[in-house]
């Protein structure tokens, strides 16, 4: 199968010298989500900012659905790559919510019936009917920033990309990000996530690529990146809590790495259903 | 630090920063007693060794591009156009006359322009805003005031970050930045009406971290950074009243009585500014033209 975005041999140095990212390879599949975790400063940012060709390569290729981004400009990759920014401030600008839904269309020049079809998809997968009105900065920040999502949606981009959705939201914010993470999934987009949230990685145990000091160091699944201390030492990673837990567990620990509380609780029914069985037998 | 405050150790950065600001208001002032393009250019070269004392040649040389733009604009417009002038210095194509006095009133202008951003480069690029400050303090200039000039030091390299992350931000949202003039003008809205509010947000927030730190306390405060004028400075000074004496002297007394300013100066200095905006044309090009033939070679 043909990658949606390959990343070949690419690296970046910024025009002050920086070498900020250094021989990447990856390659990205339709359907997949890809978190890319790191300390600050390791390059993940200049990673995804290659993705929609507002930074370019300076060595290596990058091809986004077979559309190289050396030649293409930066509008028309972004109408395959949605970029959501960390601050909506930074992207919000009109002064009601449906505004802002139909402005990346307007830039496509598409027609008002293409551009109603799309926006009324985003309000119906954001839940936004009621706030269409509302001037965006009238609403609290996990609003704000889904309607920054939203209006990156409505231009229905192939791939989303994520720039630490959690960042500052609360409990109920960051559970309503990992529903939409999944939504987007089942639409059959590709995600992006740039995160430091763990808890929301081992809820989705989506495929983890680790970047450390400008270059890739991981590329698996989350439980397997998790299990691997080296690699996690390194990077500066810490797993979720659940996971430190369980791996000093002993009666647990049947070299399966646990990313969620509801699959220990599942492992310890099992178990204990076997240690019934074997005791009625005896 | 966001500024353009270049850490060096040199002598002109040991100076305290009044001292600076004296030398600031100095070439200002010269630049106006000095009325005749010669005696400009004199002077403007006769600051040259400062920048080299101060070892800030490149980062002098670099802001100075934007300045020269001025020059040419000015030495050239005002050249052939303003209607002071009556003597023909030379014709170029086209029948368009560049006349004596215009010349000298234009390469004046021009001169000045350049003199007086030499020494506000030169002082900015040598002095910690911090300093500067606290300076000020100590002239009796009231602390609000201070940090209100400090700030707008330190806030114009945020804004302008800022701006870079607001305009990949509207990218991202299939922005074309690279459009027509009347598309980029229509642009200008999605770039800044954001910055704007970012901005105001982010002078609301400074306001309360402020008053967190009892900011707006009655009485004397105490400076972290302290400056003291020393032996050097009076040196410095002292050089610039005796300069500004024979300045005056000059034009009082010998005005008139000598002329450096003559045909072959101005046409030279029009040429001169003519060939450095044209290598900086061509240095821009050239650098287009290999960005668009190695990005061919790349793919």
């Amino acid at each position: 199968m043909e990658p949606y975005i390959s990343v070949m041999n690419v690296s970046h140095v910024y025009s002050n010298g920086v070498t900020a990212i250094k021989d990447v390879n990856l390659d990205i599949y339709d359907n997949e989500v890809v978190a890319i975790l790191g300390s600050n400063g390791s390059g993940k940012t200049t990673l995804v900012k290659h993705f929609n060709g507002l930074l370019k390569p300076t060595k290596g290729k990058i091809t986004i659905g077979g559309l190289s981004t050396k030649k293409e400009r930066i509008s028309k990759l972004s109408s395959l790559v949605g970029y959501v920014f960390q601050n909506p401030n930074h992207q919000t600008f009109l002064p009601k919510v449906s505004q802002e839904l139909e402005y990346g269309c307007k830039n496509l020049n598409m027609s008002e019936e293409e551009i109603e079809e799309r926006v009324n998809k985003a309000i119906e997968l954001f839940e936004l009917e009621d706030y269409l009105d509302e001037n965006p900065f009238d609403l609290n920040s996990s609003q704000r920033k889904e309607v920054a999502m939203a209006s990156i949606m409505a231009i229905s981009p192939q791939v989303i990309v994520l720039d630490e959705p959690t960042t500052g939201q609360d409990h109920k914010g960051c559970e309503r990000i990992l529903h939409l993470v999944r939504m987007f999934r089942q639409h059959g987009h590709i995600v992006v996530l740039i995160t430091h949230d763990m808890n929301l990685i081992g809820e989705l145990n989506c495929r983890t690529v680790v970047m450390h000091q400008s270059e890739k160091v991981a590329d698996d699944q989350a439980d397997v990146v998790f299990a691997d201390k080296g690699i996690m030492e390194l990077a500066g990673l810490q797993p979720p809590q659940i996971t430190s837990l369980t791996n000093k567990l002993p009666f647990l620990n049947n070299n399966k790495t646990y990313l969620t509380v509801e699959s220990v609780l599942q492992s310890i029914k099992c178990n204990h259903k076997e240690e019934v069985k074997i005791a009625t037998r005896t | 630090m966001n500024s353009l405050y270049m850490p060096k150790d040199s002598f002109i950065h040991n100076l305290d920063p009044r001292t600076k600001m004296i030398f600031v208001a100095f070439v200002v002032l010269s630049s106006f007693i000095l009325n005749d393009p010669a005696l400009q250019l004199l002077f403007l070269a006769s600051l040259f060794p400062l920048v080299v004392a101060a070892k800030l040649v490149k980062p002098y040389l670099i802001s100075m591009q934007f300045l020269l733009l001025f020059a040419v604009l000015i030495m050239t417009v005002h050249g052939i156009y303003n209607p002071i002038g009556v003597t023909p210095v030379f014709e170029i194509f086209g029948g368009l006359t560049f006349k004596y006095e215009s010349m000298v009133y234009a390469s004046v202008m021009s001169f000045r322009i350049l003199v007086i951003g030499t020494a506000a480069v030169l002082f900015v690029m040598s002095t910690h805003p911090s300093d500067m400050a606290s300076a000020l303090v100590k002239w009796k200039v009231p602390h609000s005031f201070a940090f209100i000039l400090l700030s707008t030091f330190q806030i114009i390299p945020i804004i302008a970050r800022e701006a870079k992350i607001v305009m990949e931000a509207q990218q991202a949202r299939c922005l074309d930045v690279k459009g027509s003039l009347i598309q980029r003008v229509k642009n200008l809205i999605p770039i800044f009406a954001p910055l704007f509010i970012i901005t105001f947000m982010k002078v609301h927030q400074l306001s309360y971290v402020l008053e967190c730190r009892a900011f707006s306390r009655e009485g004397t405060k105490t400076s972290l950074r302290d400056t003291k004028i020393g032996s050097k400075d009076y040196a410095f000074l002292l050089g610039i009243v005796v300069f500004l004496t024979f300045e005056i002297y000059l034009q009082i007394f010998l005005s008139g009585s000598f002329n450096l300013t003559t045909n072959g100066l101005l046409t030279y200095s029009l040429i001169g500014t003519w060939a450095v905006f044209a290598l900086m044309i061509a240095k821009f090009v050239i650098k287009r033209v290999q960005g668009f033939v190695g990005g061919m070679a790349d793919a």
